[in-house]
């Protein structure tokens, strides 16, 4: 018997008036009086309501000890549900039914009031969610146990650390029983050790019946946790089913997306040559959206060039979200015929973290006998994910927020054997180095049948190759 | 239209306890009457909370806290007192204009504190209607406590300017007996009004900024219809309907009367002021509730 029932739910914003609306000038009050007095006197027709329609006829059933993971784009409608199901929005039209406690964490420890103590807060978190005060005093040692803040009990809320508040945020709301737990990127925050924890318990609550509905952008998190997942976009559900498959299929739409919107990104077409593609070629030279980050990889800039030029310069932005992780970029300046041909940055394995990434390319070239740099440059040119194999994920989860991890070689040198042995050093450490893993790369499959003419490049994180 | 009421009153109440198991339904169409008097209820201890935070929040940092509650509208009422007792020499029924002048403000000042932050509920509690559900009702029930503080202060102020007459003249102002009972009866109407008046410009406020001023502005106004720094035995008896129009006029004088033993007690206004507030009540919940979808939009 299912124990949540989502039938047509739709909700519409009617969009605020900008503020060029609201009358300031004089003339704009005349025309607002005007239109107080009467539609007859002005002869413009009235402005239609401007609605936008943040969920449209999204319907579902869930059963009990379902982790229903809720993915999709930023403004999909993800928040809008979770909001209507807390009863901080209502709905347009359709309905919900559940049954059993629903608890909701929109947002960790909202509702908190940071001047008073956690005692009260915890009494004062229950009362909004509808628990009886005697119950949440038999569940008190629970929570306080999961969340580790015993001792700090009377303190005011404003003297925790934020760690402890998310944690008796947490530890709070899923101590209280609920049958139906909505969580809105909960886990995005603290640290790792605690969402791990926090993720333990909720697929133990499930196993034991708990509903969570669970929104979040960290796919690795969703497909760990997740049963079932709902991609939504623009307000609608797209698919409904198995984790792996969802998340395959929504990773695979995005990228799409991010291919087709290319060609307003930034000015990758100048007199002389332009950017046809970047993508992702796997070691056998397919095109690829994500790579295991044990396994070589390239970037793949695909160029066309107009004239006989140089370039002389060649660079790849790798950014994490908004943050730049690294710039690599060429060593020297090549020249090229007019023609099409593929510029490969090779990325070694073991050294890109479990993320994803996204990508700014940027070349530069030059004339014969002009001394002006004609840049060509592609923002957000690729958005991949790097992605832990089966028998590296055990180890490597907890480096998941890291945004790189090279593997590098490391030694032991004791004290004697440094002042034994110090000429031989540098060849005892260079055996180890894996930098030469790169320069061995097999070179992936001719790309557009170009004649190719490859000068292979060794260096310790990239290489870059033009073939011509 | 018999249907509409009906349906009001009894829609489908949002909760169904039964057999053990707990079911929800969350659709457009709020509750009905009976379905929030019920969910009121049983959010009863979210009213506390919200009070009392509301409280906190008006005298916090301050460094004499609720001190203050005692000193803010002393100041006011003593510049008052010379201005209009002495200076213009109103008359006051005889008593003191200083304690005239007390009785009439706490009446007065409770309903017009009550007001402005019942209209600004929704507004100050924001943060908590965007994340969490209660009723949003009590957002604006729970700004009440302030005023009611201020009543306390206010009269807390009154007993000592009795003392101090009492012991400068000799004569005890306040007066002992049965009338005394119609106080906390007429403090409470004045309240349940502001409620009333605060479910519609509570929702105002989300929208038109202008509310802000505009309220202190309309409350000033009122105060000089009402008898508060003048008596009603100033005005003409055949005029004096004109003035018990307005519901808080019979409220402050059977207020002094009860009070001071002045004046008359108003019994027939009194009933309508009780009849206005009741009508603009129960259309104020009504505006609410229909407001009360759009409002989380809107903030």
């Amino acid at each position: 018997m299912d124990n949540l029932f989502v039938d047509n739910l739709s909700k519409s914003f009617i969009l605020a008036k900008a503020s060029s609306d609201v009358p300031i000038h004089p003339r704009q009050w005349v025309k607002a009086a005007r239109r107080l007095v009467g539609r007859a006197v002005s002869e413009e027709a009235p402005a239609p309501k401007r609605e936008f329609w943040a969920l449209k006829d999204v319907s579902f059933r869930v059963q009990p000890g379902t982790v229903l993971g809720i993915i999709g784009a930023n403004g999909a409608g993800k928040s809008t549900l979770l909001k209507i199901l807390a009863r901080v929005l209502v709905p347009t039209s359709g309905r919900v039914v559940g049954v059993g406690r629903l608890i909701s964490l929109l947002e960790l420890g909202a509702g908190f009031d940071p001047d008073v103590s956690a005692r009260e807060n915890i009494v004062m978190n229950a009362a909004m969610n509808g628990v009886p005060k005697a119950e949440v005093l038999r569940r008190f040692p629970a929570i306080m146990e999961f969340a580790e803040t015993g001792e700090f009990l009377d303190t005011p809320l404003k003297h925790y650390s934020s760690g402890m508040y998310l944690r008796l945020a947490f530890s709070c709301a899923i101590n209280m029983d609920p049958q139906i737990l909505l969580a809105d990127e909960i886990l995005a925050v603290g640290d790792v050790g605690f969402q791990q924890r926090c993720l333990q318990r909720v697929k133990e609550e499930a196993e034991r019946g708990l509903t969570v509905l669970f929104v979040s952008h960290d796919m690795e998190a969703i497909t760990r946790v997740c049963s079932r997942v709902i991609w939504l976009n623009r307000g609608e559900v797209v698919r409904d089913g198995d984790p792996e498959e969802v998340v395959d299929e929504y990773q695979k739409a995005t990228w799409e997306a991010a291919d087709s919107s290319m060609s307003e990104q930034g000015r990758h077409v100048n007199r002389f040559g332009r950017i046809l593609s970047v993508n992702l070629v796997s070691e056998a030279g397919n095109d690829i959206g994500a790579v295991p980050i044990n396994e070589r990889c390239s970037v793949r800039i695909r160029v066309e060039t107009f004239v006989r030029l140089t370039i002389t310069e060649c660079a790849m932005d790798l950014y994490v979200g908004n943050n730049w992780v690294l710039r690599a970029h060429a060593d020297k300046p090549r020249r090229a015929d007019a023609g099409v041909f593929d510029v490969y940055f090779r990325i070694p394995a073991h050294f890109l973290a479990q993320t994803t990434y996204s990508m700014n390319v940027s070349l530069v070239v030059r004339r014969k006998n002009d001394e002006r740099d004609y840049p060509l440059v592609m923002y957000k040119a690729l958005k991949f994910m790097a992605y832990a194999s089966d028998a590296e994920a055990v180890r490597t989860t907890t480096k998941r927020t890291a945004m790189l991890a090279p593997r590098l070689s490391w030694d032991i040198v004791t004290e004697s054997a440094k002042a034994a042995g110090d000429d031989n050093e540098g060849e005892a450490t260079d055996e180890s180095v894996p930098g030469s893993e790169a320069a061995d790369a097999a070179a992936p499959a001719e790309a557009g049948g170009q004649p190719s003419e490859t000068a292979p490049e060794a260096a310790a994180s990239d290489t870059t190759r033009v073939k011509a | 239209m018999l249907v509409d009421v009906r349906r009001w009153l009894f829609w489908t109440r949002t909760d169904h306890r039964a057999s053990g198991t707990y079911k929800w339904v969350i659709q457009p169409s709020r509750p009905g009457l009976v379905g929030r008097i019920e969910e009121f209820w049983r959010y009863r201890r979210i009213l506390y909370f919200l009070s009392y935070r509301t409280l906190r929040s008006q005298y916090e940092g301050s460094r004499f806290g609720v001190l203050w509650l005692f000193a803010r509208p002393l100041l006011p009422i003593l510049i008052s007192t010379f201005i209009f007792g002495s200076l213009l020499q109103i008359p006051s029924d005889g008593v003191p204009y200083f304690i005239f002048f007390l009785a009439g403000q706490a009446s007065w000042h409770t309903f017009e504190r009550s007001l402005l932050f019942t209209s600004r509920g929704l507004s100050q509690n924001q943060g908590l209607l965007t994340k969490v559900y209660f009723p949003r009702v009590m957002a604006v029930f729970s700004s009440v406590t302030i005023a009611v503080a201020w009543f306390g202060a206010y009269f807390g102020l009154l007993i000592l300017a009795a003392f101090y007459y009492l012991w400068k003249d000799h004569v005890w102002y306040l007066r002992f007996g049965p009338p005394l009972l119609l106080v906390p009866v007429v403090i409470a109407l004045s309240l349940l009004l502001s409620i009333a008046i605060g479910l519609w410009t509570s929702v105002w406020q989300l929208r038109f900024r202008e509310m802000r001023y505009t309220l202190r502005y309309f409350t000033r106004f009122w105060s000089y219809l009402t008898p508060v720094i003048y008596p009603m035995s100033q005005i003409p008896r055949e005029h004096r309907w004109i003035v018990y129009a307005n519901p808080m006029a019979p409220i402050v004088e059977t207020f002094k009367w009860a009070l001071l033993g002045i004046g008359e007690f108003p019994a027939l206004p009194l009933l309508c002021a009780v009849g206005t507030t009741l009508l603009v009540l129960a259309a104020g919940l009504w505006y609410f509730s229909w407001a009360e979808a759009s409002t989380a939009d809107h903030l």
